[in-house]
């Protein structure tokens, strides 16, 4: 087969529903679009640990202490699984890690904001985890076989923290005024970056990803899910949602919402977020204090074995 | 002494005694002792697996031309679906019943 | 088992060295998760510190159970001047070798504790003690590899690593710091042995691993300080602030 026959080929297997391994043979243009799309996705998990790495020290019982650390541990783990699958799709791990730190690839728009309260602890491993866990499960399916297993495992671990999360909330809504005052107070300031966080609707019809079946659902599909699933429990906690336009529309057979600030999302992610640079410069000063130890350990960084 | 040298470990489980040994992932580490920690770190910390392997990734050989697992002409006598036997096996019966094939003692 | 007011309160206050050390140390090692040095073992050195912060619970729990208390008062509402962990503890996390130094002497100080503890008199904390040490052998394999490779890496990860042993030498022994109480809880077979005897053992262990790699090891002849489980720093007071950060925030609410 010539090259075209065999990327037509290839890419009638992919659209047909087929698998595909790492040692596989794949089209340069498959191999950069799934290698953009997991190394955002590992750098995300990476980043994601930050904002409640923050409150690791303050957890408030012995149990909240555990499962906090445990649930940020996870993150850091589902950064190795993921930057596993990227590495072997050719980009080693110390330039995957320098690209992020030098603001060249992108992390996803919630872990640029600030944490305020331990009411942002409950609202992130809730609903931001929530939000993720729907993206996640839909990658499952993904075309690359080794996503796809990955994210098994991920989202079997997430369960547990959206578990972790509702405890917190519900912990904090049982309690007395001013803990209920922190949940709202921190839901007010999540519902924008949780609304911005699938992404803007795109065309199912021209999205490349979507196409080839690194992932099967596309963003407003994701928004939709989540909405239908946790608005009514958001609600029946007796929280309101900051959002006067949103309602179900029977009609429809959609959520209808005030559309979110797309700018907002765009400047977030270019690294313009309340915390972008902050989150940034504090990885970079922790990896930099650390590479004496890789250099003892693991030798100078250089590609790994592939 | 040597030069460290960092390495993909590939990890295998087994998830409940007497089950098979599942490729889990994989990790990267210096040497093999802090592989097998690191994989039960990533594999058994939740109490998922029964047992671990690591295998240095580069000791895996791997059969490359998958054309040499697809044979191209019949192999269905080597399953057991290939052997269709309802309608024989009604014909026989039939053909006993006529020709009073002995009783079988209850 | 029947205890006498003054057994049961020099058990207490054992439980509280016991309890706080791990506590103590599990909180600045979780400062670790997310900014180790590899993906790799910043999983592996989380799982640590969270079995540490297990083991301080049930050692809370059983201090509780004795004195009509509650584990997560013990934990978070006490002033900084009534934690009763090792001098060892009281600094903060630092760098990678400051860390992996002060494991490796802790670790064998604990090791040493518990398996006399696993053959303590008074059975909650025997059994407390035989489960620790089935966690607590794990971690030690993992830091005696990690200090054996920064010492034979040399350079830069090898003066760190001596520097920390040096910095820390001095600390490590407060782990045996003698306890009040201590006679009557050896008498009881409560404390299987004397603390001093413990000390001991735990120098012929950690000797002779520094000196096959020509690391400092801790000085067996010093004297302990009076102030081996009293000495507040401010490192520890901050650790404390922000520990008791939520905790604090909300008279008697549940979190």
């Amino acid at each position: 087969m010539n090259d075209q026959a065999l990327t037509d080929a290839f890419y009638a297997h992919v659209m047909g529903g087929g698998k595909v391994e790492a040692d596989d043979w794949m089209p340069d243009d498959y191999r950069a679009a799934l290698l953009k799309f997991v190394e955002m996705h590992a750098n995300s998990e990476l980043m994601g640990v930050l904002p409640e790495r923050e409150w690791i020290l303050r957890a408030p019982t012995l149990r909240r202490k555990l499962a906090l650390t445990s649930k940020v541990q996870d993150e850091v783990g589902h950064a190795q699984l993921l930057y596993r699958v990227a590495e072997d799709l050719g980009k080693p791990r110390e330039q995957m890690l320098a690209d992020l730190l030098a603001g060249k690839t992108k992390f996803h728009n919630v872990f640029h904001y600030p944490t305020r309260s331990w009411g942002d602890v409950g609202i992130i491993a809730w609903l931001v985890d929530a939000a993720a866990i729907v993206s996640q499960q839909a990658l499952r399916d993904s075309s690359y076989a080794p996503y796809a297993r990955t994210m098994k495992k991920i989202c079997w671990e997430e369960s547990v923290h959206i578990m972790h999360g509702r405890d917190v909330v519900l912990t904090l809504m049982n309690g007395t005024d001013a803990q209920r005052a922190m949940v709202q107070e921190a839901l007010d300031r999540w519902w924008g970056p949780l609304m911005q966080m699938h992404g803007p609707k795109t065309d199912p019809a021209t999205d490349r990803d979507l196409i080839w079946k690194i992932k099967s659902k596309h963003n407003e599909q994701l928004r939709q899910e989540f909405l239908s699933i946790y608005v009514p429990r958001i609600l029946e906690l007796g929280l309101t949602i900051p959002d006067p336009a949103l309602r179900y529309d029977q009609a429809e057979g959609r959520w209808q919402y005030t559309e979110p600030d797309w700018d907002e999302l765009r400047s977030v992610v270019t690294g313009h977020g309340p915390m972008s640079q902050q989150r940034l410069e504090f990885r970079r000063t922790s990896r930099d204090d650390t590479q004496w130890v890789r250099d003892a350990i693991i030798g100078p960084a250089t590609v790994a074995a592939a | 002494m040597s030069e460290p040298q960092d390495r993909v470990w590939e990890v295998f489980r087994q998830e409940a005694e007497g089950d098979p040994m599942v490729h889990g992932g994989s990790v990267r580490a210096p040497d093999e002792e802090l592989a097998l920690h690191y994989a039960r770190e990533f594999y058994g910390r939740r109490q998922e697996s029964h047992r671990l392997w690591v295998v240095a990734r580069d000791s895996i050989v791997e059969l490359d031309d998958p054309d040499l697992l697809d044979p191209p002409f019949d192999r269905s006598h080597k399953r057991p679906g290939g052997y269709i036997i309802k309608h024989k096996l009604e014909a026989a019966k039939a053909r006993a019943a006529t020709t009073g094939a002995p009783e079988v003692e209850e | 088992m029947d205890l006498s007011t003054p057994v049961r309160d020099a058990l207490a206050e054992l439980l509280l060295t016991l309890a706080d050390d791990e506590f103590v140390l599990g909180y600045w090692d979780s400062e670790w998760t997310g900014i180790a040095p590899m993906l790799e073992e910043d999983v592996a050195m989380s799982s640590v510190s969270q079995d540490e912060i297990g083991h301080a619970r049930a050692w809370y729990e059983l201090v509780a159970s004795l004195t009509d208390d509650d584990a997560d008062r013990l934990a978070y509402g006490r002033a900084p001047e009534e934690y009763r962990h090792a001098a060892l503890m009281n600094h903060a996390r630092t760098d990678w070798a400051f860390t992996v130094a002060r494991r490796f002497l802790y670790e064998h100080a604990d090791a040493a504790r518990l398996e006399s503890l696993a053959r303590s008199s008074y059975s909650p904390l025997a059994e407390l003690a035989v489960k620790m040490r089935r966690e607590e052998t794990y971690h030690l394999m993992h830091f005696e590899i990690w200090l054996r490779r920064l010492a034979e890496a040399g350079g830069e990860a090898r003066e760190r690593l001596a520097a920390a042993l040096e910095r820390l030498g001095p600390d490590a022994a407060t782990v045996f710091s003698p306890l009040a109480g201590e006679a009557a809880l050896v008498e009881a077979g409560i404390l299987p042995d004397p603390l001093d005897a413990l000390r001991s053992r735990w120098l012929e262990r950690v000797g002779p691993v520094c000196e096959a790699l020509g690391l400092p090891a801790p000085d067996g002849a010093a004297a302990l300080p009076p102030d081996g489980r009293t000495r507040r720093t401010d490192e520890f007071a901050w650790l404390h602030g922000e520990l008791t950060m939520v905790a604090r925030s909300e008279e008697a609410a549940t979190w």
